[in-house]
């Protein structure tokens, strides 16, 4: 199990790594990933083979809300398909897919461990709880109104 | 009883680094000694006695040993972890830090599944508090953060991607605890038994029996309890409060879907026969108003998805039986296919690699077993 190929042991936890590269770039890049390689001293077929087990870690730009939808069961006793689909239909994105202007990444994962308070999804890694209809059409909605001041506001600079 | 105010539960209970500091005038060996006194198990689901995984570990000849708290909880339903990483950190850290103490490591690593990187800053701050007071000369504690794959739950596999690779599991022997990380012994623990095992050292009234309870699905009053084992399932329910009547419960994901049955007691050896296993106590219950198979199709979406790809048992069975569910969803299913579907989760089971595989059909099994008509209102007529 542990012969040559081993990770470096003094080196910082490569995981560590790409996240701080992901959240600097919003994903990593070919290019980020060479660099990494060369600064880690890890091939890049290894690293990239890393890079595609981690369902968190992408290697395509993303949308500016990454969106994570709860799977788990407890989730989807409550009515989470019903707001997949709603999710779905309002960004116009289906699973896996960024949204035509850029704005929302959708996914769906295994459970997010908010079953407690289900169904949840986490919008850029903060939980969302408790959710309905109308409470998601509400957090689009600030969420689209936010985008749209904050564009107003670049273009008087 | 069960309790949900939290400074009723006993897993809220701080420490205050005098754990710690009664651990030193005891040593190592006398840690040990009094993790097997207070009868301290794994909370993680597979209930192994903490004092003989760190004496197997002290034990084991080597210049570097290492201890990693396991913070990936993943499993469907569970929620447990969280509560403690959020209300009683310091205490957790202090469970690290005595297990080092006890097996003798100096680098230490808590592995934060990408799910609660919310929790993380906030974690970061009270391992930097807790250390700069503990004393311990040249420990540290590094959170590791994982990015969303469920097999890292599983001993092997988290040692893999803390050593930053694929999150493969790996076939046992040789166990972490004497070859782990960087083939160094390695303690794993989960966030639940080290909490505990600072609670065990330092109260003398510490109750072994106590489990945290992860309730949820159609209920009113989901969240995390405290019941000792042996607590009957109709206290449960009682607290739980179903809006609907009751049809059935899943134990997690791995631990199957089950009939409700108020009498039953729950402990390890009760919970549900041989087919199905306790794991960390998570149940989701199922109203009359859901059909089963439902639940079991997301069950197998789960498997689908986490499998890490290594066995090919797992890799393409979990595959299979998720096609042969929608085929049931979708009205498509004759008998033949229920038998088929028996079958393939039994092989899947028989020859998978690591714990994932081989429980991957507990939910098919038990499901066909226990809820035969909510497989019969979808079959092709």
């Amino acid at each position: 199990m542990m012969a040559k190929e081993n990770g470096k042991k003094d080196a910082r936890p490569l995981m560590n790594i790409l996240h701080e590269v992901q959240e600097k770039h919003g994903y990593i890049s070919e290019h980020m990933l060479k660099q990494i390689a060369v600064e880690q001293d890890i091939p890049i077929a290894r690293l990239y083979g890393v890079v595609k087990f981690y369902t968190m870690f992408h290697t395509e730009p993303q949308g500016k809300y990454v969106i994570e939808i709860c799977g788990s069961p407890s989730c989807v006793l409550n009515n989470g398909v019903k707001l997949e689909k709603f999710l779905e239909k309002e960004i116009g994105a289906g699973i896996g897919e960024t949204s035509k202007d850029g704005m929302f990444s959708l996914y769906k994962v295994s459970c997010i461990g908010c079953c407690d308070e289900a169904p949840a999804m986490l919008v850029n890694g903060e939980p969302r709880t408790k959710l309905t209809v109308e409470r998601l059409r509400l957090l689009l909605k600030k969420i689209r109104e936010n985008e749209a001041k904050q564009s107003d506001g670049e273009k008087k600079k | 009883m069960g309790k949900k105010r939290s400074e009723l539960m006993q897993i809220l209970r701080q420490t205050k680094l005098e754990a710690l500091e009664k651990a030193r005038t005891l040593g190592p060996e006398g840690v040990i000694a009094l993790m097997e006194k207070r009868g301290l198990e794994g909370r993680g689901g597979a209930a192994y006695p903490t004092a003989k995984k760190w004496k197997t570990c002290r034990d084991a000849p080597a210049d570097e040993r290492f201890v990693v708290c396991n913070a990936d909880e993943g499993e469907p339903g569970t929620f447990k972890d969280k509560l403690i990483i959020r209300h009683n950190a310091e205490t957790l850290v202090e469970g690290i830090l005595i297990a080092a103490y006890a097996v003798g490591a100096k680098r230490c690593f808590i592995y934060l599944r990408g799910e609660y990187d919310y929790l993380r800053p906030r974690l970061q701050e009270q391992i930097d508090e807790v250390l700069s007071r503990a004393g311990m000369e040249g420990v540290t504690i590094e959170i590791v953060r994982g990015a969303g794959a469920y097999i890292c739950g599983e001993a092997t596999a988290l040692l893999q991607s803390i050593m930053g690779f694929r999150g493969n599991a790996m076939a046992k022997p040789p166990n972490p605890t004497t070859c782990g990380l960087w083939g160094k012994p390695t303690v794993i623990n989960n966030v639940e038994t080290l909490a505990c095992a600072a609670q065990a050292v330092l109260f003398e009234d510490w109750d072994p029996t106590l489990r945290l309870f992860s309730i949820s699905g159609n209920v009113k009053n989901p969240g995390v309890y405290e019941f000792p084992l042996g607590v009957k399932m109709s206290t449960i329910i009682d607290v739980a409060r179903p809006v609907k009547k009751l049809k059935a419960m899943s134990f997690g994901c791995f631990g199957g879907i089950m009939p409700v049955d108020p009498e039953m007691a729950v402990t390890p050896e009760t919970i549900c026969m041989e087919k199905c296993q306790h794991g960390a106590y998570s149940i989701i219950f199922i109203d009359e108003t859901n059909n089963v198979v439902d639940v079991a199709y997301s069950i197998a979406k789960f498997y689908t998805y986490e499998s890490c790809g290594k066995c090919t048992p797992c890799r393409e069975g979990t595959i299979r039986m998720l096609n042969l569910l929608k085929k049931v969803r979708t009205g498509k299913a004759v008998k033949k296919d229920l038998e088929l579907l028996r079958e393939l989760a039994t092989h899947v089971q028989e020859t998978a690699l690591c714990g994932l595989g081989q429980t991957c059909g507990n939910h098919i099994l038990t499901s066909l077993q226990h809820f035969p008509k909510d497989y019969d209102a979808y079959m092709k007529k």
